[in-house]
């Protein structure tokens, strides 16, 4: 039984299942499905919908050569050998949604962790999108990030280890959708460092007076 | 109308062996059953035989469906002119996918369904100037490999359900629903289309979707699933 406990809402994995969620949001959305049953078979069934829908609608002819083009094409299909993954950085992991390690070991420059502050390392992958800005970040056991707030959305999975903040504990899976104006200040969890997936829509201010000083979250820099 | 009495038949006698056996027997009983409508048979059998008739027969019931589907597009930067280009991708997709394609898991027209968002935001993609992305569109959509497909009968009851509730949905939750599905727009762009708070447009589509039995209040998430 999955133990995942925070979910995308509703009408984000049915914007998902339409086809109508931006990639930086998508991306998070379906690491998430990687771990989580409960929302894999609310998204076999929102995709019946769409199927219906799309079934019910009036015919439209097309023209004859259209069957013959499709067949001269799949003839001309290569064969398909499935390519080889160039680099395994060791950020990935085998138990990470594909995806992601996809995005990993597929990103243009290879992700670096850098310091972000005392506490997390945080290390950009190249997502070809300018909306968000998509990195994974490493929060050190027990560590305490600064308390903050959210100008622009933000998109969040826990990909191995928990945090928790003043509203609830994450683990594995979960998934977390901050708006602008949501303030909290996350903290990884005693036992261990926590990965999370994250994206970012816009940059976002400490909510401590003097926060300005460190906050390294107020630049954003999609690749 | 004799196959739909034979599915309810079929679907009382999975049920009461889904209901009282043990779950591993309930196990190895539904993985004996086989979803028997036509257009999953013949996407099989383009998968299993590379069957160029079966397949003919697919096209011909599906090109007209998705150049419609296609046309129904409201995207930014879409226009009718690449109707026909999208049904002959989704098509060489699936002749290309039909492999992976299960039957225990989706009937062939959700499945095909599935294929012709993914087409459709690729060719979106690739029109935009979206640049190095390490990502297909299928990754989004991959399978976690120790997925346990929801029974063929709760499948079946569900697609019924969905298919009838969406026949009597009120007219302004089918727009809704219509608007994201078919002419692609988020719920964000639908709010401001229909000149209605995003709150209204989502509460219409969850009511849809309460309706046809999509969304399960979190406490009984469990036992139903």
């Amino acid at each position: 039984m999955s133990t995942v406990n925070h979910h995308p809402e509703s009408s984000m994995l049915v914007d998902f299942s339409a086809g109508n969620l931006a990639i930086a949001p998508s991306i998070c959305v379906s690491a998430h499905l990687h771990f989580c049953n409960q929302c894999r078979n609310e998204l076999l069934r929102l995709d019946q919908v769409g199927s219906k829908l799309m079934s019910e609608v009036e015919l439209t002819e097309v023209g004859d050569h259209l069957f013959d083009s499709v067949i001269t094409q799949i003839d001309q299909l290569p064969d398909s050998s499935a390519p080889a993954v160039s680099s395994t950085s060791d950020m990935a992991d085998g138990r990470y949604p594909l995806l992601v390690n996809k995005l990993i070991n597929g990103s243009e420059a290879a992700p670096t962790w850098r310091r972000m502050s005392a506490s997390v390392d945080v290390a950009q992958v190249t997502t070809g999108q300018k909306e968000y800005e998509v990195a994974l970040h490493k929060i050190c056991a027990g560590g305490k990030t600064p308390r903050h707030n959210h100008n622009g959305q933000e998109f969040t999975v826990v990909l191995k280890g928990s945090f928790s903040d003043e509203h609830a504990v994450y683990k594995e899976g979960d998934f977390l959708f901050c708006e602008p104006g949501d303030i909290h200040q996350p903290m990884g969890a005693q036992n261990g460092e926590c990965i999370c997936l994250s994206a970012l829509a816009a940059p976002i201010k400490l909510s401590n007076p003097f926060g300005f000083l460190m906050n390294p979250w107020l630049r954003i820099n999609p690749m | 109308m004799i196959r739909k009495v034979v599915y309810i038949m079929l679907g009382l006698k999975i049920k009461l062996v889904d209901e009282s056996e043990e779950p591993s027997k309930t196990t190895a009983s539904l993985s004996t059953e086989k979803r028997s409508d036509q257009w999953s048979l013949l996407l099989v059998s383009v998968a299993e035989n590379l069957d160029r008739r079966a397949f003919n027969q697919l096209f011909n019931h599906f090109a007209p469906l998705l150049k419609s589907f296609a046309q129904a597009s409201r995207h930014e930067g879409w226009f009718p002119g690449l109707s026909e280009d999208l049904v002959q991708e989704v098509m060489i997709k699936v002749w290309q996918k039909a492999a992976s394609y299960n039957p225990e898991k989706a009937s062939a027209t959700t499945w095909i369904y599935t294929v012709a968002r993914n087409c459709r935001i690729d060719m979106l993609r690739r029109k935009s100037n979206t640049q190095h992305l390490p990502l297909e569109n299928e990754d989004f959509w991959h399978e976690a490999d120790e997925d346990t497909p929801v029974s063929l009968m709760r499948q079946k009851r569900s697609e019924d359900k969905v298919q009838s509730c969406l026949a009597r949905l009120p007219k302004e939750q089918d727009e809704v629903l219509r608007k994201v599905y078919l002419e692609g727009k988020s719920h964000a762009e639908a709010s401001n289309e229909l000149g209605l708070p995003l709150g209204t447009v989502k509460s219409r589509v969850r009511l849809a979707l309460q309706k046809m039995q999509i969304l399960v209040a979190p406490e009984f998430r469990d036992e139903v699933l």
